[in-house]
């Protein structure tokens, strides 16, 4: 590895030297398709008001959707709507990948880098069912791809810098080239940290990581309005520390593949067809030994093999313009789990805690806008999905399910409509919504997964039924030149949510357990969530943002679930003089009183945290350089949010400086 | 071109770096586990024009439980020979001279259907310095009688699914038990079989040259129960323990019959009580259940470790 990272640094130099002008993030396809776009995402370029080089998940927290469960200081686990990964779809440009970590270590998102990125898509709740069932939404991450036939040969951008609190030192560079036939992109990445330091300024061990990303994509216009484009993402995380887990992250690797072919037509209903095939293979290597509080050596490796394809045709006929899209994917997810005794001499213990589980889906979804006055519009769409699984070692399953069915298939509808309408500077909104999902693999095949959170083994259940989400959703706003002001809800009602209860069967096989959970079924749970979002421009130079955002959810008893965002608030100024701009933001979370103690929550006090941040902007002959000094945290408060694992403390005073240059 | 050249050279190389290998599972397991399910001629014996073919699995002894068949034929024409009164004995002669059994079923019954005699020996020791067996049949060909006796080699049993134990319970008596079935266990539940034996001390003295058999007797005894509690010993499995698991009850073939859960493969000690009729603890304690990480398993008195 050390090899292969001075070889990209060199890379990265050369690269300097070579390249031109900014780079766009639509090409010529894209910007026919946005034309036909259907649903009202949030398309957001990946950089924050704050913070000039972001890590993907910085960038997804400025979604005030879109919260995190913290292990460490890597990798954070993206909740949408307070729900987490098994009840949203993530993807990249629609393609899916899962996770080969049994313990999180590894959601999508951990797989890219912001400079491999173009945008992300967040849908809210069954509108985000186009890549497949989900009940909390999508997020799809859209890969950078350079138009064809720009002025300039060649692109690329530069950034450096350099965090004080945990040493992480990064380089992400770009390269592009385009001419009218071919474009190439190329991008890579390096990220090293060292341990962060707390409020009290006390390292927080194991919380060090080091990240290699690279992405490469050659697109070959086949004729004027159709393109060929190979794309490739590998990443590969080393020595990564999860300071809430007992172990670490030895080596993870992905690479993610596609091939697509896009037509665009220029008259007719349909006005594009894009189809796609891709592959992806995750590997993930824990390591518990450099944790000297563990009796017990542990290997756990994981794997996760997935093939697939998607189709979409956009049709606009009239007022109506229709989304249609053929989603097939074949995953194959492995965890296996060796003990090693203290006496080596002895016999290693085995499990899986995946036993090669193979999960298929094929689905059809299809979304369309009904733009039936110039003041209201009509959304509505539906999917229908078949989704398939087999458990190879069913043996594991059946140990607490016995005869339990080694395949089990199930249809998974999705039907969503809402209504908008705009009046002079006012919008309004209101929405249903109807899905189910299909278990993950760890509710329905999971075999002793430790959840150092509550301390508890999970066992998976192949016999749960669909969860089934029933939803609303509202939104109003108001928006002049100097005011905006948007409030948005949304009310979930989930039957069969799937959760882990108490078993009085078996015994804790993880050391540090203190006993057994099997994943079940509640009969239903709700969850509430509210934002509030306002700007301001006090003076041309200088504007104002805010947010609020609230959640609740209840269980079938009323009692709390875990995760939960309390009261948070966000709130910041900017200011602009010449080429500087100032940044203020404070944000923080109010007490979180409705924790959930049986699954291993304590209330959470409140905290509040102050950042700055400055730029400057200025050129270098043909180059356009940003400058950032910057501090997170500044006055080093010592705190735990609500959904840090383990209550382990987020970082303490963070000085931070990056340089940017676009060529 | 040559930045990105550059960029899928990197993509190459870091392609192909080491990863490790996922286990083989099925490999794994029938490396630790021998199955043996093929009935093979362990011994042959000749007496006048007969040949005695003793078939064990895997054509060998093995010490614990062994399923025989005894088949006697024509040593000419290799035909099976009408034969009745058959009588199977093994003795171990120890090193001191004393001479002793292990379970075994003195009168084989004929399977017409199968042309063998069906019989079984539990080998309580393996050959060697602990002392040597012997075969000692009997049997009947058209009113004359033939007696015959053989030395044969009693191997480990490598298998550790087909241990034994022997112990004196708080009756008095001498048993032993002898696990049966399952060979190979899997990580799943397994019908777990297992023979139980009394020792029948002799009521007389010796008699006859041949080995009396009335001082070498051992019953198969009935309606005991073999309570169970399977647990990982190691200490860092804290105790680990299975669900579902059913205690051992006698069934119309003789045997015990139980069930076993292995969530895991490994070591695994199958705690047992063992109660007589009237439910009464003869042999057996109760183990802690509770997680004990580090600690290693407390063990029943009465226990048989596998491993699979
Ligand atoms: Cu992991």
């Amino acid at each position: 590895m050390k090899k292969s990272t001075l070889t990209a640094f060199l890379m990265l130099l050369l690269g300097i030297k070579v390249n031109a002008q900014a780079p766009s993030i639509f090409n010529d396809s894209t910007k026919l398709l946005k034309e036909v776009k259907v649903t009202a995402n949030a398309k957001k370029k990946i950089e924050t008001d704050m913070k000039m080089a972001v890590t993907v998940d910085e960038f997804l927290a400025t979604a005030d959707n879109i919260s995190f469960i913290k292990r460490g200081a890597y990798a954070w686990e993206p909740l949408l709507n307070n729900m987490s990964t098994e009840r949203t779809t993530v993807t990249i440009d629609g393609m899916h990948v899962f996770g080969a970590c049994t313990d999180k270590m590894d959601p999508i998102t951990s797989y890219v880098e912001s400079n491999n990125l173009s945008a992300v898509d967040v849908t809210s709740g069954q509108g985000g069912n186009m890549h497949g069932a989900t009940i909390g939404g999508s997020i799809d991450m859209t890969r950078r791809s350079t138009p064809f036939g720009l002025d300039k040969k060649w692109n690329g951008s530069y950034q450096t810098g350099f965090e004080f609190n945990n040493s992480q030192f990064f380089n992400l560079g770009n390269v592009a080239y385009s001419t009218d036939k071919l474009v190439a992109d190329g991008s890579i990445a390096f990220r090293k940290a060292g341990n962060y330091y707390d409020g009290y300024s006390n390292k927080v061990k194991h919380s060090q990581f080091q990240k290699f990303n690279s992405s490469l994509g050659l697109a070959y216009k086949t004729s004027p309005l159709s393109s060929v484009r190979l794309d490739a993402i590998f990443d590969r995380a080393d020595n990564v520390g999860f300071p809430a887990l007992p172990m670490d992250l030895w080596l993870s690797r992905a690479l993610i593949t596609s091939a697509t072919y896009k037509q665009l037509f220029k008259d007719g209903w349909l006005r594009a067809l894009d189809t796609k095939i891709y592959f992806n293979a995750l590997e993930h290597y824990m390591d518990d030994t450099k944790r000297s509080e563990n009796l017990v050596h542990m290997d756990m490796p994981g794997w996760s093999t997935t093939y697939g394809m998607l189709a979409k045709a956009n049709f606009i006929r009239g007022d109506i313009s229709s989304e249609v899209q053929l989603n097939l994917y074949d995953n194959r997810s492995i965890a296996e789990m060796t003990m090693y005794p203290q006496d080596r001499s002895k016999k290693t213990m085995f499990a899986y805690s995946w036993p090669w589980v193979t999960t298929r889906y094929g689905g059809l979804s299809i979304n369309n806008s009904w733009d039936f006055s110039a003041r209201s519009s009509l959304l509505f769409g539906g999917a229908l999905g078949l989704n398939y699984n087999r458990s190879k070692y069913v043996e594991f399953n059946w140990i607490f399910h016995p005869g339990a069915p080694q395949q089990k298939t199930r249809l998974l509808p999705s039907l969503h409509a809402s209504y908008q309408l705009k009046l002079n500077q006012f919008d309004f909104s209101v929405g249903t919504g109807y899905g189910h999902r299909a278990p993950s693999v760890s509710e329905a095949y999971g075999y002793y997964i430790y959840n150092s959170f509550d301390r508890y083994d999970y066992i998976g259940n192949p016999n749960l039924k669909n969860e089934i989400s029933y939803e609303a959703n509202a939104s109003a706003g108001f928006k002049n030149e100097k005011f905006g002001i948007k409030a948005k809800v949304n009310v979930f009602s989930i039957q069969n949510y799937i959760i882990g209860r108490v078993l009085s069967l078996g015994s804790p096989m993880n050391y540090q357990s203190v006993g057994v959970k099997g994943y079940t079924s509640l009969s239903h749970a709700q969850l509430f969530n509210f934002s509030l979002n306002a700007n301001y421009n006090i003076l041309e130079n200088l504007g104002w943002k805010g947010t609020l955002t609230y959640a609740r959810a209840t269980d079938e008893k009323g009692g709390n679930l875990p995760f939960i965002r309390p009261l948070s608030y966000q709130s910041s100024l900017s200011y602009r003089y010449r080429d500087f701009k100032f940044q203020t933001s404070v944000n923080g979370d109010l007490e979180q009183k409705n924790y959930s103690p049986e699954y291993g929550e304590d209330a959470t006090p409140a905290y509040t945290v102050l950042n700055l941040s400055a730029d400057y902007s200025f050129k270098l002959k043909n180059v356009s350089a940003v400058l950032q000094v910057a501090a997170e945290n500044l006055l080093n408060q010592y705190y735990s949010t609500y959904a840090d694992w383990g209550n382990i403390p987020r970082m303490g005073r963070n000085i931070y400086t990056s340089l940017k240059f676009k060529f | 071109m040559k930045p990105i050249a550059i960029c899928a050279a990197i993509f190459c190389l870091a392609l192909s770096a080491c990863t490790k290998k996922k286990a083989d599972y099925q490999a794994e397991i029938a490396k630790v586990v021998p199955e043996y399910i093929e009935f093979k001629e362990a011994t042959s014996i000749e007496s006048g024009a007969y040949r005695i073919s003793i078939e064990a699995l895997n054509g060998k002894f093995y010490k614990g439980y062994n399923e025989l068949r005894i088949k006697v034929s024509d040593k000419q024409s290799k035909q099976e020979v009408k034969v009745s009164a058959v009588t199977f004995l093994p003795i171990i002669t120890k090193a001191d001279g004393t001479k002793a059994s292990g379970p075994h079923r003195y009168q084989p019954n004929y399977l017409a259907s199968e042309h063998y005699f069906s019989g079984y020996a539990v080998f309580t020791d393996e050959s060697g310095a602990n002392g040597e067996w012997d075969l000692y049949l009997s049997f009947d060909v058209a009113s004359t009688s033939y007696r015959v006796q053989k030395r044969v080699q009693v191997e480990k049993q490598a298998n550790k699914n087909l241990n034994m134990v022997s112990f004196k319970a708080k009756d008095g008596a001498d048993y032993i038990i002898a696990l049966v079935s399952p060979q190979k266990p899997k990580v799943a539940e397994n019908a777990l079989v297992a023979g139980i034996y009394r020792y029948n001390p002799p009521l007389d003295a010796p008699s006859g040259e041949f080995p009396d058999p009335g001082q070498f007797s051992y019953a198969e005894v009935g309606g005991y129960t073999l309570q169970l509690d399977p647990r990982m010993p190691e200490p860092s499995m804290g105790n680990h323990s299975s669900l579902n698991n059913k205690d051992l009850v006698q069934k119309d073939d003789g045997f015990y019959h139980g069930v076993v859960n292995y969530t895991m493969t490994g070591n695994w000690t199958l705690n047992l009580i063992m109660l007589n009729q009237q439910g009464q603890i003869l042999k057996g304690t109760v183990v802690p259940t509770d997680f004990t990480p580090g600690v290693e398993g407390v063990k029943s008195e009465l226990y048989i470790d596998i491993l699979f």
